[in-house]
């Protein structure tokens, strides 16, 4: 049927120009060829073709009334010379409201429109140029900011390589330190065996015994008091609290003071049970057994020496882990495909609106600065959130702090097309959902450039 | 809004939402309620002394005595126009004034003549006038029962619950009493009654609440035979129905803003409306209890907890009592001042009560439509964004709202100067596509330099106007002058929240009982400091355009009578579908009692909705009164469009078919101007009687049902049920543009629904939309009725004047057989054949372009 009509359109009534319909475009001018009838574009139903345009919706699709408001699904199309054309919602039409800049859409209202496309244009063309420029300059911009990212990304992966040059050197020189340190344990211990190994294991034990009497027995007067009890023997679970006269008494075995003999065989057991009472800082006591040998002297000290060598070499081999392990972690986030957004990382970019202050650290964090002094994270770097096409338009950063109904604080950062690199703008349409515009040479995109102004001319 | 306080000490004891109900008393908790639900029926000490009667033409006066303590009461009796009874119950001689609510009737009720039928020594017959209706006076015990010919309607005291707490002198001891020899005697006489605990002060919560006045409460008790079914009374968050409160608390009414409310029980809400209908097949009957004192209503039914298989059983054996519904009213101060309004229909209870506190005030056109509110709209740029969604989207919406972040540091009045710095231009820029703004207005007052009663409140310490003093209303009214409120214009319309009032450090979150206003404590004006904030604030309105303009204003408080300044919304309900559920039956329970306009937040104020939630919640929203979306600051954004192509589509097909209806919307905001019938209704108030004969179509596929069966609807997400009643002629406009205002000359469709007589009636009343002209007659009102296949619009106000450029561009009619012909006659004689289409499987007649206009007389035969 659709055909059909169309033939005869063509064949019949082709080429006669037809009185001028309200609301369409020059490309839809062929399905309103003035004859008879009119069939609904969608097909759906032919009418007389008077009831084009007569202000009565017959057509489902909204086809028969272009230029007025009376269908709930048409469009009326604004030519807009000197603008841009585009389609409004037929409910636009006479509804009193200048929508079209040619004024078209209020031919039978009171609102009293002007013209104003030559003017929109103007501004259009002029707002478009800058774009032109800003892109061409942002394209300028992002190639150097690209060379960088690249000489930037080889200076990274070469300090990556260096550190990790370090790391095996350090490596080689802590096994070596360990051993040193092995060997220096070993002599401290065989010289405290030789030590020990010429008395029995009574005279050892005795010798200890007597060694602990004697280390008790503060003033060497072959006697222990309270007073030595109470400065050198500690509770195992409160090394704290001096242990009160009471106590004491009760160790000496309810007396005022104990000698060797009575110590062997009543706080000597108590003390080698260790879970009662202990002699403080055994250490000392330890070392006050040693202390006796000048061999065993030297080879503690060697031990110590080589502890503490193995420990910087420790440390220093940590530290460079770490480093290597950030380096990785910031070489393992995509700075796009030729590390352009290399350069932001270890940048920060300040807004202040109203009251607050803004940070945007990108791939690192956003906080908020109240005028107050307080910050407050509003997210860490999450990920790349844009759309398909261009996932380097959005970046989300989660995980700031706690919101006060649940939920933490979270920041979307849109990138668009600048010539410098700034925070724009910042908003927070719902509680603890901010978002941020961040304008970026990195962001120009040479695909903007196809995007120009068509006006029917 | 909700209350910081409240809100913070919530969340850190709980961490869960849902109210505190330790925050608001029981009636265990409050004194006098649970003083008078003490007492026992039956028991009542109050006796009628006969020969004190004088009965003038309009007005009977009698004095009580109470056998227990001898004071004496003073009755008063009227018979009012229109089928009503008042019944006032005073002291004869307190010792001070006792408060009388002013300001809510819109007049002294015209009285009728009262007749003395009979009388003898145990008591007085009157007529009340017409359709022997009587009252008989019994005077031991003393009780009223209201006749029509044989059958009782209504009877009070019939428990002898009545009480009446006499005023008296605090009693300390004989020897410190510094008072008149007389004051002492009475006195000490007043020892010899029990004193209870909480008579002459109370504590609740570490709020104490001196009572000066001592004990004051009254009581009465109503019984309605023949009745089962008893409704109204709001603000409760219940089912339509009143429950029977034998086993918890009573129904109470005491306006608080209760944080996170619950549903399905008594709790007081945020408003109170004293009025309660009694319904049965045979008849409907009311009261109003005026008084605007904390107020407790116990209802208990003979029949409640009967099955149905019990009351059968009744039935067939002819067995049992009738069916009889009791109430008993409980206030803690003022006079008893009911109003008896004896119907006998629920249109009449309508305008019954309406000729006491007046009507729904009649809105401008657009604030029927759609409210886009959020708390809060950031700033200028974050308006003019939404403004543009709708736009983007092809939504309509007539009004953007402005929660207190729009303030100067909630400095109402003001706009946060960084925020909103321009606001004309924003309101300039919401007018040139003819929006609306509505920004709210609290009635506390930041205190900067002190002030006389101070609470806590969104600024922090705050003052509170004294709003029933008529000056402070006058000021208050002034400072909406355009020259007073800066940044404001004629768009700009008001919204009153936080006026129970809120007090956040205040007992129950309110004002202090024993604060004063004026010679009156806070007890006695309680539950009217709503409606005077917003009686204030419309007249604000109305003043600053010189009384042209038609006023809007939103308020969350209300009384019996805040019908009259505009809407109410049902508070801080939560994003919940029981809450859906219960905004159905909260604005069925206002309409009743005369306050039609009344909406819920769509979506749910607390809380995030599912989106199934919100599209369903828009559907259901764009067929109740007021209709308008509303967030809370901690939620996600929810503006139609930010849910998928699909949701959006249904939340514009939601919204637009609103404003399909406008025209009806409209219309009906009239008639319930007119005669105070509530526009959203339950179905026994339209059919009392038997709905079986009806037919009903639906709205949008025009598929007819019978009625008098059950039908299971089958539904889908784009699906909103709605019938047309065969019968009915509805208008609508089916050119749905950006807001109301754009459609205001667009032609009319008219949905004409047959019944099985093949007939239909309906109206169109059409005037400029905004001003109070239609008091001058600049309207059109008009009759449309089908009735022996010709459809006519005839005048109904032949006196009224308005041109409309509005014409009728389609004319479907339902459940039609195909004509032959069809001819419009327009009333300068000619006659011009109509175009038509015949939908043969639907019965549906359309009929295009009539083209005449929707001002004149026509008619249209089918043949």
């Amino acid at each position: 049927m659709r055909l059909h009509v169309f033939i005869v359109a063509v064949f019949c009534c082709g080429f006669v120009d037809s009185r001028k319909i309200r609301g369409i475009s020059s490309s839809y001018k062929r399905f309103y060829k003035e004859k008879k009838s009119f069939l609904c574009i969608d097909g759906s139903k032919i009418i007389p073709f008077e009831q084009v345009n007569d202000d009565y919706c017959d057509c489902e699709d909204g086809s028969d009334e272009p230029g007025t408001s009376a269908c709930p699904r048409g469009r009326f199309y604004c030519t807009n010379l000197g603008f841009r054309p585009h389609y409004i919602p037929s409910s636009r039409v006479n509804d009193g409201i200048c929508d079209c800049c040619d004024a078209s859409d209020e031919y039978n209202s009171h609102a009293r429109c002007q013209n104003t496309c030559w003017n929109l244009g103007q501004q259009e063309r002029a707002y478009v140029e800058g774009q032109m420029r800003t892109l061409d300059e942002g394209l300028q911009l992002k190639q150097q900011l690209i060379e960088e990212g690249v000489l930037l990304w080889r200076e990274k992966q070469a300090q990556l390589r260096d550190l990790q040059q370090v790391a095996e050197d350090l490596q080689i020189k802590l096994e070596e330190h360990r051993r040193r340190k092995h060997e220096a344990d070993r002599l401290k211990e065989q010289t405290l065996k030789a030590l020990e190994a010429g008395d029995s294991d009574l005279k050892r034990q005795n010798g200890t015994v007597s060694s602990t009497f004697k280390l008790l027995d503060s003033n060497k007067d072959g006697s222990i008091t309270v007073e030595e009890v109470q400065a050198r023997v500690t509770l195992v679970h409160d090394e704290e609290r001096i242990l009160s006269e009471d106590e004491a008494v009760a160790l000496l075995g309810g007396g005022h003071q104990m000698d060797l003999f009575k110590f062997q065989h009543m706080l000597w057991d108590i003390l080698t049970r260790g879970d009662k009472v202990k002699i403080k800082d055994t250490h000392s006591a330890a070392g006050g057994l040693v202390g006796e040998d000048p061999h065993l002297q030297a080879a503690d000290r060697a031990a110590e020496w080589e502890a503490t060598n193995l420990k910087k070499v420790e440390e220093a081999y940590d530290t460079v882990n770490t480093e290597i392990s950030d380096l990785q972690k910031l070489l393992t986030i995509d700075y796009g495909p030729d590390w352009e957004f290399l350069f932001l990382n270890s940048q920060c970019y300040k807004l202040k609106v109203y009251e607050y202050t803004y940070t945007l650290c990108p791939f690192n964090q956003v906080t908020q600065k109240s005028s107050a002094g307080t910050e407050v994270s509003l997210g860490k770097w999450g990920m790349w959130a844009g759309t398909p096409k261009d996932q380097y338009s959005q970046m989300v950063y989660e995980n700031g702090e706690p919101c006060w109904q649940g939920g933490s604080r979270s920041t979307t950062v849109t990138l668009t097309c600048g010539t410098e690199t700034a925070l724009r703008s910042v908003k927070e349409p719902s509680k603890c959902q901010y978002i941020m515009d961040f304008q970026t040479p990195v962001a120009c995109q040479p695909v903007l450039k196809q995007r120009g102004i068509h006006s029917e001319l | 809004m909700a209350t910081v306080l409240v809100l913070w000490l919530a969340v850190c004891l709980s961490g869960t939402l849902a109210v505190d109900k330790g925050n608001f008393k029981t009636c265990d908790q409050s004194a006098f309620c649970k003083r008078q639900r003490a007492l026992k029926p039956g028991e009542s000490p109050y006796r009628a002394l006969l020969e004190t009667m004088e009965l003038t033409k309009t007005r009977l006066t009698l004095q009580l005595t109470n056998d227990n303590n001898k004071v004496r009461l003073l009755l008063e009796l009227y018979r009012l126009q229109g089928n009503m009874t008042r019944v006032k119950i005073n002291e004869l001689k307190p010792l001070k004034p006792r408060y009388e609510v002013p300001d809510v009737l819109i007049r002294e009720p015209p009285t009728e003549p009262l007749s003395l039928l009979s009388q003898d020594e145990n008591g007085v017959v009157l007529s009340l006038g017409v359709e022997s209706q009587r009252v008989i006076v019994s005077a031991r015990p003393f009780r009223l029962d209201i006749m029509e010919g044989r059958e009782v309607l209504m009877s009070l005291n019939s428990r002898g619950l009545l009480a009446f707490e006499h005023l008296r002198i605090v009693y300390i001891a004989l020897n410190l009493c510094q008072c008149s020899l007389f004051a002492c005697q009475k006195a000490k006489e007043e020892e010899e009654e029990k004193e209870e605990e909480g008579m002459w002060e109370e504590t609740f919560k570490s709020h104490s609440d001196g009572k000066p006045n001592g004990p004051s409460a009254i009581s009465l008790d109503f019984s309605w035979p023949g009745v089962e079914h008893v409704y109204g009374i709001p603000e409760h968050a219940d089912t339509l129905r009143l429950k029977t409160t034998d086993n918890g608390d009573p129904y109470r009414l005491y306006n608080l803003d209760v944080f996170q409310y619950e549903l399905y029980n008594p709790m007081a809400l945020y408003g109170a409306v004293p009025v309660m209908l009694a319904h049965s097949a045979q008849r409907t009957t009311g009261i109003f209890w005026l008084n605007a004192a904390e107020t407790w209503v116990d209802i208990s039914s003979n029949t409640a907890g009967k099955t149905v298989f019990g009351k059968m059983l009744d039935y067939v054996q002819g067995s049992s009592e009738i069916p009889q519904t009791d109430v008993r009213w409980i206030s803690e101060s003022g006079i008893i001042d009911v109003f008896i309004m004896l119907g006998p229909t629920p249109k009449d209870i309508f305008s019954q009560y309406a000729s006491l506190t007046g009507t729904q005030s009649f809105p401008p056109l657009a604030a029927l439509a759609y409210h886009q509110c959020r708390w809060n709209y950031n700033d200028q740029e974050d308006v003019q964004t939404v403004d543009a969604g709708f736009d983007e989207h092809d939504i309509p919406y007539d009004f953007i709202w402005l929660d207190i972040e729009h303030t100067d540091g909630k400095r109402y009045f003001t706009w946060d100067q960084h925020k909103f710095a321009t606001p004309k231009d924003m309101l300039q820029g919401l007018m040139d596509k003819k929006r609306k703004m509505v920004a709210i207005v609290d009635p506390h007052i930041k205190v900067d330099n002190g002030g006389d009663y101070e609470g806590w409140c969104w600024p922090g310490s705050a003052g509170y106007p004294d709003f029933t003093r008529a000056d402070m209303r006058d000021w208050w009214a002034s400072q909406f002058a355009y020259d007073q409120y800066e940044g404001s214009m004629e768009n700009l319309y008001t919204w009153n929240d936080m006026n129970e009032p809120s007090v956040f450090n205040g007992p129950e979150v309110t004002m202090h009982k024993d604060a004063v206003h004026g010679e009156w404590e806070h007890r006695d004006v309680h539950n009217m400091y709503g409606f005077y904030v917003q009686m204030a604030t419309a007249e604000g309105l109305i003043q600053r355009s010189g009384g042209v303009e038609r006023p809007f204003v939103l308020t969350r408080a209300f009384f019996a009578g805040s019908q009259r300044y505009g809407a109410v919304w049902t508070g801080d309900n939560a994003a919940e579908w029981d809450h859906l559920k219960i905004s159905i039956p909260m604005c069925l329970s206002l309409g009743l009692v005369g306050i039609s306009f009344c909406g819920a937040d769509v979506g749910g104020f607390f809380k995030t909705p599912s989106t199934e939630l919100l599209v369903r919640w828009y559907q259901t929203g764009a067929y109740q009164p007021f209709f308008r979306a509303h967030a809370h600051l901690d939620t996600p954004r929810r503006e139609p469009w930010l849910f998928g192509p699909e949701n959006t589509a249904l939340i514009r097909e939601a919204v637009r078919q609103r404003y399909t209806l406008l025209p009806y919307w409209y219309q009906q905001f009239y008639n319930t101007h007119h005669t105070g019938e509530p526009v959203m209704r339950p179905l026994w108030v339209e059919y009392p009687q038997d709905p079986a004969t009806f037919v009903w179509f639906d709205v949008h596929t025009f598929q007819k049902h019978n009625g008098a069966q059950n039908l299971y609807i089958p539904v889908t997400m784009s699906s909103i049920p709605v019938f047309q009643r065969g019968g009915s002629i509805i208008p609508r406009k089916l050119r749905v543009r950006r807001s109301s205002t754009c459609m205001e000359h667009d032609p009319y469709t008219l949905h004409v629904a047959l019944n099985l007589q093949r007939a239909a009636v309906g109206e169109l009343y059409i005037d400029d939309g905004h001003t109070f002209n239609y008091d001058k007659k600049e309207f059109i009102y008009r009759r449309l009725t089908f009735a022996n296949n010709i459809l006519s619009s005839v005048n109904l106000a032949p006196d009224a004047q308005f041109s409309t450029r509005s014409w009728i561009e389609r004319i479907v009619i339902l459940g039609a057989s195909k004509p032959s012909k069809v001819t419009l006659k327009t009333p300068d004689g000619q006659e011009s054949q109509v175009e038509f289409d015949f939908d043969a499987s639907m019965s549906v007649l359309t009929l295009r372009k009539p083209g005449m206009n929707a001002g004149l007389d026509w008619t249209i035969a089918l043949q």
